[in-house]
């Protein structure tokens, strides 16, 4: 190839180039929401729960032919992120979605480790972001992009503490918890304190502590059993749950055992089978005899993926339609980006007892829902249900 | 050429082609690659986004298209040809029509010190980065952290593959580096609430921050004694055994210390880890490192590590050097590990722990032992491997162990091991044959 012969190649390509370039017509118009859910990692059920809840949410905004926004219909597009349950994937996730994808919303991250790190890259590129399993304080607090679909720990702390003084007139607790993660030990600190404001200082008489990955606890059960404690919260993981339980009954312990929202998980019973029976913990909604929309969305999800949801999927499920709401009423989208996120943020922080499967919510001016926790019985057949409801007292 | 027939095949003859093509590239400086890479990246940043729209996809693709190739195959075509049109073809006639003006440049800065040749590269090669990076804030976070992964994989390098032993403890020193910086940068230069009101302005920040990362850096490698005092006569199995124990001891040591956030964290730390901030730490790094590994310190450590017994015997300190490498890799996780807790503004026990281990070690055994371009290589494939196989989830995790189980089959100590860094021969100009001819 001689010299002259490469610089007429040049000019061709680069007039080829720039013709391309000019007949671009723009991306087309789609309403791009973004889920950044740990698929895979430590808690792949809960990833699981919120994309098969985000995939019936969208086929139900397909089968209406779109999201009626004003008088246009969008198309809806769901960009899923894999945060891998760890930090750091959970920022890069958040980073692609709203800076590569432009998506208009985030739905995620679900664990309280992800969602406060990735909530501070949603508020610095004003992006709004609900996260709707996350009970730290941190995850809203001071940003006002970010919103939560659940309770918050120093809610959930004091409603057990009551339901327990109120339910059985016990007087002695004993906790046992995951120091190493941030949820369980939020938690266990709230109910300690709820629990010693009731009945004084000292009534908590075991509060026993293990480290993340532990499968044996014999050592804190022992000393649990020996303390005279009338009942155990555990506020741990499905997984971890099963193997507490079993533990305890093998070493003879036979009163109640009361934990939280992180029980509620689908896979629970099939871990931990009859040992679990007749046990309660706090949640967001009871699965087992549920009306209305919430047993709808039950069934629905039953009869696609064999199983009955837990409380992520059913929060997944209202923060997406508190999204879709939030869009709807900011009546307008201009295609600029920056200027519709902002009016979807202005949307959801002025939507007005929003009606939930997981119950009605209004957001306070931090991003948290005020709404009601659930306690649920674990039936005889290992069935969530529904027991008593606490709402908070304003 | 490697013709494996005397039997002229079409696939000799395609190789033959090929290498004909190649050839004029062969005398191609680094310098020249720098200057076509820059025009491409200006390139995309004046028509990028117009271009792909016109390709039907949605923006620019943000890492070469390795993250839309997965999600939306349909688009491979179009990312072909934007790669085509945007990076290969104006790099190919950039590099070629500037190739002995390039080369001319390059002759006349090596007439000077070495610096002074390297800096005019490393400032070339920051605009290029930069460039590419500022079209887009994802592009920005990976490539700050694809630099942090660069002086993780070399310190811990240093250890690993310079020194021979199996160190375990390397998330515990980012963790402490970590930490450390992000405390005292936190009391004294943020207004927060945990930690109360700064003790100095603001305003001062940026400056002390260098002065922060070493401290760091520096703590990070008192640390690094806990480890190296007991293991001293230790090695391989037992000296992994102990610093696996380190790593998990920091890792309990920080859930339990309520004051800086426990299991919950940290936060608050200030907005200075930019990009060219990162950048010219990670060139330090590479060039500390690369100096040191090349030094007589570092002849000694391959010394120790293939004979520990006859390196003593011929007068080397194996215990000086072993202690020096192993304070020396620390000091560099410790400032790896400021620069990520600023990158991040969040850190959290759970990020320092057997996953980052993990992680480390295959970014470090994947790029290949004993080798600074190795390590170099490793982190950036790494890291892209794992952007690129992310929309696979669960996969991932197959196809990741399966790729490094079969670098360890075909190329045991990794794709680029045991080679030498010379920045010399990287810099110089290509024409020699050019003028010979």
């Amino acid at each position: 190839m001689s010299r002259k012969h490469f610089i007429l190649l040049t000019v061709v390509l680069v007039l080829a180039i720039a013709a391309l370039a000019a007949c671009s017509g723009g991306g087309a118009k789609v309403i791009k929401v973004g889920i950044n859910a740990p698929l895979t990692g430590s808690i792949p059920k809960v990833g699981e729960g919120t994309k098969y809840s985000a995939q019936m949410w969208l086929a139900d905004i397909n089968k209406a032919g779109g999201l009626q926004v004003g008088n246009k219909k969008y198309k809806v597009e769901l960009v899923i992120e894999d945060n891998e349950s760890k930090a750091d994937s959970a920022v890069k996730a958040n980073t692609k979605m709203i800076t590569q994808d432009n998506v208009l919303v985030i739905i995620g991250p679900q664990s309280s480790k992800q969602a406060v790190p990735a909530g501070e890259v949603a508020n610095n590129y004003k992006t709004p972001m609900i996260s709707p399993w996350s009970t730290n304080p941190k995850t809203t607090l001071n940003r006002p992009w970010v919103f939560r679909g659940c309770f918050l720990d120093p809610f959930q702390g004091p409603v057990i503490a009551n339901f327990v003084t109120n339910q059985f007139g016990f007087t002695k607790a004993a906790v046992l918890y995951d120091i190493a993660s941030d949820y369980p030990k939020g938690l266990a600190e709230y109910f300690k304190k709820a629990w010693e404001k009731l009945h004084g200082a000292g009534s908590v008489v075991a509060y026993e502590s293990f480290t993340h990955g532990d499968t044996d606890f014999s050592a804190q059960l022992t000393a649990i059993n020996k303390s005279g404690a009338q009942f155990l919260f555990t506020p741990q993981y499905y997984s971890e749950v099963a193997l507490i339980v079993k533990q305890a009954h093998q070493l003879g312990w036979n009163k109640p055992i009361v934990g939280s929202d992180s029980w509620g998980s689908a896979e629970l019973i099939k871990l931990c089978g009859s040992d679990c029976y007749g046990d309660y913990f706090s949640t967001h909604y009871a699965a087992a005899g549920a009306k209305g929309a919430t047993k709808a969305f039950i069934d629905r999800y039953n009869a696609k993926y064999g199983y009955v949801p837990d409380d992520v999927a059913a929060l997944t499920w209202d923060s997406l339609n508190i999204a879709k709401t939030a869009i709807q009423n900011c009546g307008k989208l201009t295609g600029k980006i920056a200027t519709d996120r902002k009016c979807v943020r202005d949307a959801m922080a002025n939507i007005k007892n929003f009606d939930g499967i997981t119950g009605k919510m209004t957001f306070n001016e931090s991003g948290d829902p005020s709404k009601c926790a659930v306690i649920v019985k674990i039936s005889d057949k290992g069935e969530f249900k529904f027991f008593k409801q606490v709402c908070p007292t304003k | 050429m490697e013709a494996t027939s005397s039997v002229p095949t079409k696939r000799n003859a395609f190789n033959a082609w090929l290498s004909k093509q190649w050839m004029p590239y062969r005398q191609v400086s680094l310098l020249g690659w720098l200057l076509g890479s820059l025009v491409a990246v200006l390139l995309e940043t004046f028509i990028g986004t117009s271009l792909a729209w016109a390709l039907g996809m949605s923006d620019v693709p943000a890492l070469f298209g390795f993250v839309v190739m997965l999600k939306q195959p349909e688009l491979l075509p179009s990312i072909i040809l934007y790669l085509l049109l945007i990076y290969f073809i104006p790099i190919a006639i950039v590099v070629r029509l500037t190739k002995s003006i390039a080369n001319k440049i390059a002759g006349l800065l090596f007439r000077y010190p070495l610096w002074i040749t390297a800096l005019f590269h490393i400032v070339l090669l920051y605009a290029v980065i930069d460039v590419w990076a500022v079209m887009n804030d994802y592009r920005v976070l990976l490539a700050k952290l694809m630099m942090i992964a660069i002086i993780t994989t070399l310190s811990l390098n240093v250890v690993n593959g310079y020194m021979g032993e199996f160190s375990c403890s390397h998330p515990g020193f980012l963790a402490v580096g970590a930490y450390t910086a992000s405390i005292i940068m936190v009391l004294f230069f943020v207004n927060d609430k945990v930690m109360g009101p700064a003790l100095l302005p603001p305003a001062l920040g940026p400056f002390f921050f260098p002065i922060v990362l070493i401290l760091g850096g520096v703590v990070a490698a008192f640390s690094a004694l806990i480890v190296a005092i007991p293991s001293f006569h230790t090695r391989g199995d037992y000296l992994a055994i102990i610093s696996l124990a380190f790593m998990f001891i920091i890792k309990s040591l920080i859930e339990n210390l309520q004051v800086f956030g426990g299991a919950r964290g940290f936060m608050g730390q200030p907005n200075l880890a930019s990009l060219p901030v990162v950048f010219v730490w990670t060139i330090i790094a590479i060039w500390t490192i690369n100096n040191f590994v090349r030094s007589t310190l570092g002849k000694a450590m391959n010394a120790v590590r293939d004979d520990e017994t006859a390196a003593d015997a011929m007068t080397v300190n194996t215990r000086n050097t072993k202690m020096t490498a192993f304070l020396f890799a620390a000091f560099w996780a410790g400032i790896a590990g400021g620069l990520f807790a600023h990158v991040m503004r969040y850190v959290n026990p759970g990020s320092f722990g057997i996953k980052k281990l993990a992680e480390v070690l295959a970014m470090v055994y994947f790029g290949g032992l004993n080798s600074v371009v190795g390590s170099i290589v490793g982190a950036i494939g790494f890291n892209f491997l794992s952007e690129m196989l992310r929309p696979l989830e669960i996969l991932k995790w197959v196809i990741i162990p399966v790729l490094l189980i079969l670098v360890m089959i075909f190329r045991p100590t990794g794709l680029i091991a045991f080679k030498d860094f010379d920045p010399e021969e990287l810099l110089r100009p290509k024409n020699q044959t050019e003028e010979e001819v």
